[in-house]
């Protein structure tokens, strides 16, 4: 592979020399019935030609250990999947759930579920770490494969996944995938007398939703309507409107709302300072204040009702 | 108590008096009534007193407006700021990998606006600069080639209206009633008007070879989203799009490029769509083995459920729009096949002993939202609501009981099962299901 670069521009000079040569009709054979866009060079296809199927097809040279692996995972992965594939806070479990199928809560993991070996390795390699995708290693992807197949009892600790092996490891699920069998209902459009109206029961119910405005938003206290309206002129408002974007989750270096610690100095300077940086704009060591969050049709005085307002929530 | 009330009246007057000043002096009359009061309550006063209602004239009446181009790209009036995307907390991990709801209850006709369309990220919301956005195909075709947006935006373009719904919308009601409103029980869903080139076109440019069959859409975002398309669809209606309702697609909604396979898994309409690879056979990646397969009770799954079946909802009354006083109601919701058109949906009132077939209030456009409404004569005693979907192709929309009998309750996805609101005598609604 590493030689193809080269050997590629070789052939490009070649290529160019021999252009003036090639006859006008031939190069527009070449071209669709558009003609738009540009043809995409054999290099151009590799840099982004990240897919691999089943067949192993897509699969690059290389190899990993499930030792290796171990070390890799325990860095990379186990903080949200579980030092044993168990699942930590919600994200997916890797391993587990033998059997579980059919259960009333089937647990699906690359063991009980998954279908094929390559999915894994091309979906480590494409999508993970979660922070940073395609960070990894084609080695670093063999390994962590093997050891999320070894978490799951489908290979030794001894195993070394490569390019070659992996189209014959095989998931245990792998036979209990079929085709579209749809529709698989027959419901018939009756009209009058569907059913006894005596066996009808509620089996299930949702928490009652309380429309905002509280439960006076019913009709026997008043319209509903009017309660549905919210002001302009509130500091959470106007926040949620203009500042949540950035400020609810700490996005581009904003101070959230709530955490104290980062707002301390800030609200130290004064509200007359906040005021001027949320108005006029401020660039800081974490980040850039955009003028009005860059909402600069918003009124100052709204501007100021948000700040106050987050500086409320974040004492 | 007695405080409160105090308080309340305070917060009333100060209102009142505010509507009766000038726009800009109202304003800084009502933030410094805000300041002296802590804000609390203010909202309810103002919009409780004074209204300049018959035969008073509101202060908008007396005074003038702000000038052109206060706003260069216009938005919804501040009154409607509740009409906004929710999420549900709990539902994901985390909030870069997560989904939110489009407020249905409060929309009209069949187009979702742009900026409530539900969203649906797997690596979060990339900010893709189009000058450097490519869309490249290869794979099987005579002609690998890549196309910038100047490109694709000089093919033959196409706008069809066409509705987009996660397959899992729905999905956490399988086993019992489990959402308290509308946004949550039906809002990964939406409906646009999309435009872009026929990815047959694309297709075609590039010179697909005969024995090709699949092909693999790509994302250029963190998550890399892939799924195997199969040929027939992309020969057929699935569009490459760079718009919505109008103008360039939203960041939300894969701008620069994305896919669209009208009446298919919005899973599958990948967003910031930078590459198809023509093959022949699926990749069998993990959005479409691990994820959007449909467990059955056998244990067996169903892969490649790509269509998304007939299915229909009442959005007033819904939980957020519960209803006013007993009488003559206007009763309307949303229907959609991703088979075709809607050709009738029925409502019944009483649980599903009697049905009358509803009348379109919108456009029929073949796998697009499509709105009906009906004339009722509520007595204010409690009621079950239902709406029940018929696509051309005679398919009926069916019951829980027929859609667990044959997939169970395992499934997560495509679950389009009749939907039943419980309308209580004080006009609220709740989301149950019934035998």
């Amino acid at each position: 592979m590493s030689r193809f670069p080269e050997f590629a521009k070789r052939l490009g000079a070649v290529l160019l020399l021999a252009a003036p040569v090639l006859s006008a009709p031939a190069l527009a054979e070449k071209a669709g019935h558009y003609g738009y866009g540009t043809p995409a060079t054999a290099e151009q296809i590799a840099g982004w030609d990240i897919d691999v199927r089943p067949d192993g097809k897509g699969l690059p040279p290389g190899e990993g250990s499930v030792e290796d692996g171990e070390y890799l995972y325990e860095e990379k992965c186990a903080l949200c999947h579980g030092s044993f594939g168990e699942s930590v806070g919600g994200y997916p479990a890797l391993a587990g759930g033998d059997g579980s199928l059919t259960d009333p809560r089937p647990k699906k993991t690359v063991g009980s579920y998954w279908r094929y070996t390559s999915t894994l390795w091309d979906y480590i390699h494409r999508a993970m770490p979660f922070t940073q995708p395609e960070s990894l290693e084609d080695d670093e992807v063999y390994a962590i494969t093997a050891y999320v197949l070894h978490l799951n009892d489908i290979v030794d600790y001894d195993f070394v996944l490569t390019q070659d092996n992996l189209t014959e490891v095989r998931l245990p699920n792998e036979d209990n995938f079929i085709d579209e069998e749809r529709p698989d209902t027959n419901n018939k459009r009756c009209m009058k007398r569907c059913k006894d109206p005596d066996q009808i029961a509620i089996k299930s119910e949702a928490a009652a939703y309380v429309p905002e405005g509280g439960p006076d938003a019913l009709y026997s206290e008043h319209e509903p309507e009017e309660d549905a309206v919210v002001t302009t002129l509130t500091g959470s408002g106007v926040y949620e409107r203009h500042c949540a974007l950035c400020h609810a989750d700490g996005i581009g270096g904003a101070p959230k709302v709530g955490d104290a610690g980062p707002w301390a100095d800030r609200i130290a300077k004064g509200m007359d300072t906040l005021y001027r940086h949320a108005i006029e704009g401020y660039t800081g060591d974490d980040g850039i204040m955009p003028p009005k969050g860059g909402f600069v049709n918003l009124p100052d005085d709204e501007v100021r009702l948000a700040v106050d307002y987050i500086v409320e929530q974040s004492q | 108590m007695q405080k409160q009330r105090e308080l309340d009246q305070l917060i009333r007057s100060v209102a009142e008096s505010g509507e009766k000043l000038p726009v800009n002096e109202r304003r800084n009359f009502l933030k410094n009534g805000l300041a002296l009061l802590g804000g609390a309550g203010v909202a309810a006063a103002a919009r409780g007193a004074g209204e300049g209602v018959p035969p008073g004239v509101p202060s908008w009446t007396r005074s003038l407006g702000s000038s052109v181009n206060t706003n260069p790209y216009g938005m919804p009036s501040p009154h409607e700021a509740h009409v906004k995307r929710r999420t549900v907390e709990w539902l994901t991990a985390d909030k870069i990998a997560s989904v939110s709801f489009t407020p249905l209850a409060d929309l009209k006709g069949i187009i979702t606006p742009s900026g409530v369309v539900f969203e649906r990220y797997h690596a979060g919301l990339p900010d893709v600069n189009p000058d450097h956005h490519r869309l490249m195909i290869h794979g099987m075709v005579d002609r690998p080639m890549i196309f910038s947006m100047d490109d694709l935006m000089r093919f033959p373009s196409v706008s069809m209206i066409r509705f987009l719904e996660c397959p899992a919308n729905g999905g956490m009601e399988w086993r019992a009633a489990q959402m308290d409103r509308l946004q949550f029980s039906h809002g990964m869903l939406a409906c646009c008007e999309w435009t872009g080139v026929l990815l047959s076109t694309l297709l075609q440019e590039c010179g697909v070879h005969k024995d090709a069959s699949w092909i693999l859409a790509e994302g250029s975002d963190g998550s890399h989203m892939s799924r195997s398309i199969p040929m027939e669809k992309a020969m057929d209606d699935a569009l490459i799009v760079y718009a919505q309702n109008g103008e360039m697609l939203r960041p939300e909604q894969g701008y620069p490029v994305r896919l669209i396979n009208p009446g298919w898994e919005g899973n599958t309409c990948v967003k910031w769509l930078r590459r198809l690879e023509v093959g022949d056979q699926p990749w069998y990646h993990r959005e479409e083995t691990s994820k959007y397969t449909d467990l059955l009770p056998s244990g067996k799954a169903r892969e490649f459920t790509f269509v998304q079946e007939a299915n229909s909802v009442l959005t007033n009354p819904c939980p957020e729009k519960p209803l006013g006083k007993p009488g003559k109601l206007w009763v309307e919701g949303l229907a959609w096949s991703g088979r075709g058109r809607i050709k009738h949906v029925d409502v019944s009132f009483d649980g599903g002993v009697t049905w009358r077939e509803a009348r379109f209030t919108s456009v029929v456009e073949p796998r697009a939202l499509t709105r009906f409404g009906i004339e009722w004569d509520w007595n204010g005693n409690p009621a079950l609501l239902q709406s029940r979907a018929v696509d051309e192709t005679g398919y009926v929309q069916p019951t829980y009981r027929q859609l667990r009998d044959a997939r169970g309750s395992s499934s997560i996805y495509h679950k389009n099962a009749i939907h039943t609101w419980k309308l209580n005598s004080d006009g609220s609604v709740v989301n149950v299901q019934i035998s």
